[in-house]
């Protein structure tokens, strides 16, 4: 009862700080964000931070202010910790939206948590954008605030498809193996359609759960199938368990790509030459082409730092050893996208800045951005990455190419004899 | 073609499962001897993860050294936590046992997290393996196994030749007859814990021979659950038992996925998992003290 | 009305819940933060009337809010098709949930509650993670995708009805089951379950000598405990959340909070869960603002100091203190 009392005593002088700052509000335009910075998504969510911190400042030092009415307005962030949960989610929501009064929400990580808070942004009308909820079922619940920045689960492998199709045509038996999750079953669906279209044969098709610790039964019949190429993945963790074991039950095949981990130097640390020749799709990676030059050749304007821009502000707000990965910079490009859309509208209010959302079109250094009615990203493009020599090369597509794709890999034991995945 | 899957899967298992087995025997000790069920298990396993992921990736010492270094961080954790918390719980209710040792554990896992970082790392450890036929076994796995057994067997030595060894038996088979017949009770409860302690963290080296990837601050929910299942497969206050349901414990995973990806439009691997909390859920019900167990 | 002085210690506790009310209701941006703190004192409320009156610790706890929010979830996306029905489907959701939720419970009840102790404990936590491997190994309910149904609810109710739904009453709901949880708890706690109970938390088998039939009010106590979880998974989770994945809705970390939450505030007392509640809730909610990331860092070491000098928990100790004095009425 007394606690109530002075948890209530609390909330009312938090309110009243609310109130005093909320009437000099216009000149400044603030995000607010749930990250995620303990918990499940902790690594994922500590990236979105640094690369959005990162924009901010670009936009507020480099670019002079979100122009408004004529007039520069400084950019705002205002971040707390979900811990990767649900409850916390809507509840910081609420927070940010009427103490802090900021001018959008951007989604915590992970469809589900992006799903959490979303009644609580529609009923505010608040713009709500999505850097981190790759699922297509965001998209057709009919949320009218909701914008995707991250591309959508379903094209994840499509590329890799693509290019084995182009350029492997021999190559016919593909073989399947994902999490268990909402997600990576969202990405295995999109992969399956597409090698169906292509005419890929699908010779096996297996989830394993979340948090597996050993995958070799699956992988021993995965070995029995003798596919041409793998596809497969989920998250970080079951990523590098996957290729590990693959070594060592001495699975070889042509191509090996796995969603979210592979692209990771993380992943490469702790594989070293049996990560050779692996490859992974990402929205994002240091080293792809996009600049102002390719913007104006693809037709579109073009906002934000370049490549090494980005990275030097992302270290000056992370730890020095941290290096951007796609979190960081599908976060970072966000900011960018909001920022055009409120220049657009010339507005601050949801609703507007929702509709020149709609119809903005842009590159930045995360690529293209382009949204469809729902609110759909359909202007970014995946790129595929593969190892090199311990470094990470963009293979596909052409267009943001780095260099040639290595296929078919070396086997496991030539690469543990120091062979590496170097394209002929 | 049916066979030869089973069959390498259930070699798999035998080794996976030593390692299982010798990963639960902390557990089963500090419950035979405390009747305190460590939720926290895992978070040690972790911590041992990262002595052998320390050792080797920055002072480049082998995994093998690793066993006895995280066998030492162990026990003077188990000290640590034992005097600060357990020391005063052992009377209480099961709850207060069962959150004080998952909020150890989540205070392991932050700690590790604040120095470590939350990256998903791993470790190459090249010494070769063996074709068998019909399935592959790197030598990181082999010595792995053979160091758990080794290691179940010293603690046996253990328990049956030396002084504090049998006085800790004699705990577990009556505490108030061990008081009574001049045996420092306490002493044996911190000894006990440590030393399952001391075991857990040490198999979190083994455990990361044989997978030596994914290793981060929260690895270790996974492997309290399979914790326990194992220790009830072999009566949940044995070390012995738990050392035998852990091969069995492996056996049945990688066991029963063959047969089960023969069931059209399941998943296969889920079920696997599945069936282990029937098994544990049976056993719990027809025969708590485990199957394994003579009594 | 010698009867109402019986029902005096609920004065209290909803004195609490009126004023969180009356805070989220007139203060600008309050109502999200009430609701949390509604939900984790709902939980406690719950989950009290079950481990804080027997002792036994069911670490299984969430799976009943796991499988209320199925109950809500399949009735809103398998029947939404029948437009007859309209809004029916959230009464049937509701009933779905308690029925399965009661239905587990028997289940479980009729296996775990033959165990004890830690046993008991491990038993619970394989039938959460059992029954989460089972949905997604035979894919029932849609396996591991689990189900989405924002749009289905829209196409119900309306858009504005639904948002409605989801951002205020799923919250006054919640607030109706912690008031009835609470209700329910000094019913017990006054009537033959309370005084059997208490017995065989003190000594079981010294209860059975007496001729209490323990299993009998323990399965009562547990049946009863499940059934608001599951009506709290129904709201909470399904209305408040359209959606429902098996990982999250069978996460052991819920029951971990509700522990927590009912030993902060005095296991087996009535004000307990809500004291608990709010303090887990408000120390939660300000730690993630002002040190974010190191709310788990620093919530662990209070939890054992917790544990080994306050075992009683906040009420626990303020019954001791105001034992004798005109105020032990209203605290118990």
């Amino acid at each position: 009862m007394k606690r109530s009392l002075v948890g209530g005593f609390i909330v009312f002088m938090f309110l009243l700080a609310g109130i005093s700052f909320a009437g000099a509000a216009p000149d400044k335009i603030v995000i607010g964000h749930p990250a995620c910075l303990s918990g499940k998504f902790a690594k994922a969510g500590e990236q979105a931070v640094g690369g959005i911190k990162a924009c901010v400042e670009w936009v507020n030092t480099t670019y002079g202010g979100v122009e408004i009415g004529g007039k520069k307005v400084p950019l705002d962030y205002k971040y707390y910790d979900c811990e990767s949960k649900k409850e916390a989610v809507t509840s910081l929501i609420g927070r940010l939206v009427s103490v802090d009064k900021v001018n959008v929400v951007f989604a915590p990580y992970s469809s589900g948590l992006t799903l959490r808070g979303a009644p609580v942004t529609e009923s505010r009308q608040m713009l709500y954008m999505d850097h981190g909820g790759a699922s297509n079922e965001i998209f057709q619940q009919g949320f009218r605030y909701v914008v995707q920045t991250i591309g959508p689960a379903t094209s994840y492998h499509e590329g890799t498809l693509d290019m084995i199709h182009k350029i492997a045509p021999d190559d016919k038996k593909v073989a399947l193996a994902y999490e268990d999750s909402e997600f990576a079953k969202m990405v295995m669906l999109g992969a399956k359609e597409h090698a169906k279209k292509l005419g890929f044969e699908v010779v096996f098709e297996r989830t394993y759960p979340k948090g597996v610790t050993d995958l070799t039964p699956l992988l021993s019949a995965l070995k029995a199938s003798k596919p041409d190429f793998v596809l497969g993945g989920g998250h970080f963790e079951d990523g590098q368990l996957f290729n590990r074991q693959m070594a060592d039950l001495d699975i070889n095949t042509n191509g090996l790509s796995l969603i979210a981990a592979a692209t990771l130097p993380a992943f490469y640390k702790a594989l070293t030459t049996m990560a050779e020749g692996v490859m992974g799709p990402s929205h994002w990676e240091y080293g792809v082409k996009y600049s102002a030059e390719e913007a104006k050749a693809a037709g579109l304007p073009w906002i934000g730092p370049s490549q090494e821009e980005f990275m030097a502000l992302f270290k000056k707000h992370t730890s020095e050893d941290m290096l951007p990965d796609y979190h960081a910079a599908e976060a970072g490009a966000q900011v960018l996208a909001y920022v055009l859309g409120v220049q657009k509208a010339n507005a601050i209010d949801s609703t507007k800045v929702r509709d020149a959302l709609g119809s903005l079109k842009f590159m930045s250094f995360y690529g293209g951005w382009d949204v469809d009615d729902s609110g759909l990203q359909v202007g970014h493009t995946m790129v595929d990455v593969q190892w090199q020599d311990g470094k990470r090369v963009i293979v596909w597509p052409k267009a943001a190419q780095t260099g040639k794709v290595c296929y078919p890999m070396p086997t496991f034991q030539e690469k543990a004899k120091g062979v590496k995945a170097v394209p002929k | 073609m049916f066979f030869e899957q089973l069959g390498g899967n259930l070699i798999q298992g035998v080794v996976l499962g030593a390692v299982y087995g010798m990963a639960t025997m902390g557990l089963s000790l500090i419950f035979g001897v405390l009747k305190v069920v460590n939720v926290g298990h895992g978070a040690f396993i972790m911590v041992g993860a990262f002595v052998t992921l320390f050792l080797f990736s920055s002072l480049g010492i082998s995994p093998i050294i690793a066993i006895p270094v995280a066998f030492m961080v162990g026990m003077g954790l188990g000290f640590i936590f034992y005097y600060t918390t357990i020391r005063k719980l052992i009377k209480a209710p099961e709850l207060a046992t069962l959150l004080a040792t998952f909020s150890i554990g989540v205070l392991l896992e932050e700690l590790i997290k604040l120095i470590f970082g939350s990256e998903f790392r791993g470790y190459n450890w090249a010494v070769g393996k063996i074709d068998l036929g019909i399935t592959v076994l790197p030598m990181s796995k082999l010595y792995a196994c053979i160091g758990s057994i080794l290691i179940a067997v010293l603690l046996f030595l253990w328990f049956k030749k030396t002084r504090a060894g049998s006085a800790v038996r004699s705990v577990v088979e009556d505490s108030e007859g061990a008081r009574v017949c001049g045996i420092n009770v306490g002493g044996a409860y911190a000894l006990s814990f440590s030393l399952g302690i001391g075991l857990t963290v040490a198999s979190g080296v083994l455990l990361t021979m044989f997978i030596p990837v994914g290793i981060n601050p929260y690895m270790g929910g996974g492997y309290t659950l399979k914790a326990f299942v194992i220790a009830v497969l072999g009566g949940l206050s044995s070390p012995y038992g738990a050392f035998f349901g852990g091969l069995v414990f492996g056996l049945i995973e990688n066991g029963s996925y063959t047969l089960f990806a023969y069931i059209p439009g399941v998943e296969p691997f889920a079920l696997t998992r599945f069936l282990s909390f029937v098994i544990l859920l049976v056993i719990l019900l027809i025969r708590p003290t485990g199957i394994l167990s003579a009594k | 009305m010698k009867q109402i002085p019986k029902y005096f210690p609920l004065i209290p506790v909803f004195a609490a819940y009126a004023i969180m009310f009356l805070v989220a209701e007139n203060m600008e941006g309050m109502w999200q933060l009430m609701s949390m703190l509604l939900f984790y004192c709902a939980l406690g409320q719950a989950f009290n009337v079950f481990m804080g009156m027997t002792g036994y610790v069911d670490f299984g706890y969430v799976a009943f809010l796991g499988v209320g929010t199925y109950g809500m979830a399949l009735s809103i996306t398998r029947l939404v098709q029948y437009e007859f029905l309209g809004a029916w489907i959230i009464v049937i959701g509701f009933g779905l949930a308690m029925v399965m939720s009661t239905l587990l419970s028997m289940a479980v009840g009729a296996v775990a509650l033959r165990l004890r102790g830690a046993y008991f404990a491990i038993a619970t936590i394989g039938v959460n993670e059992g029954f989460r491997f089972l949905i997604e190994g035979a894919r029932i309910w849609n396996g591991s995708e689990g189900m989405i149904f924002t749009a289905d609810l829209n196409k119900v109710l309306g858009r504005d009805t639904a948002a409605a739904l989801c951002t205020y009453w799923a919250d006054i709901m919640v607030l109706v089951i912690a008031a009835l949880a609470a209700f329910v708890t000094l019913v017990y706690m006054r009537s033959k379950i309370g005084y059997a109970l208490t017995a065989l938390r003190e000594d079981e088998d010294a209860a059975k000598v007496m001729g209490i039939n323990v299993t009998k009010y323990k399965i009562i106590a547990f049946i009863t405990s499940a059934c608001f979880a599951g009506l709290l998974g129904a709201t909470a989770w399904a209305l408040k959340t359209p959606y429902v994945f098996p990982p999250e809705v069978f996460e052991i970390h819920y029951t971990i909070e509700a522990i927590i939450i009912v030993m902060l505030g005095g296991a087996g007392t009535l004000l307990g869960p809500v004291v608990g509640g709010l303090v887990y809730g408000i120390s939660k909610y300000y730690l993630s603002i002002f040190l974010p990331g190191f709310q788990l860092l620093i919530f662990a070491p209070v939890i054992l100091v917790i544990i080994v000098l306050f075992p009683e928990g906040i009420v626990g100790m303020m019954k001791a203190k105001t034992k004798g004095t005109g105020m032990a009425r209203f605290i118990v």
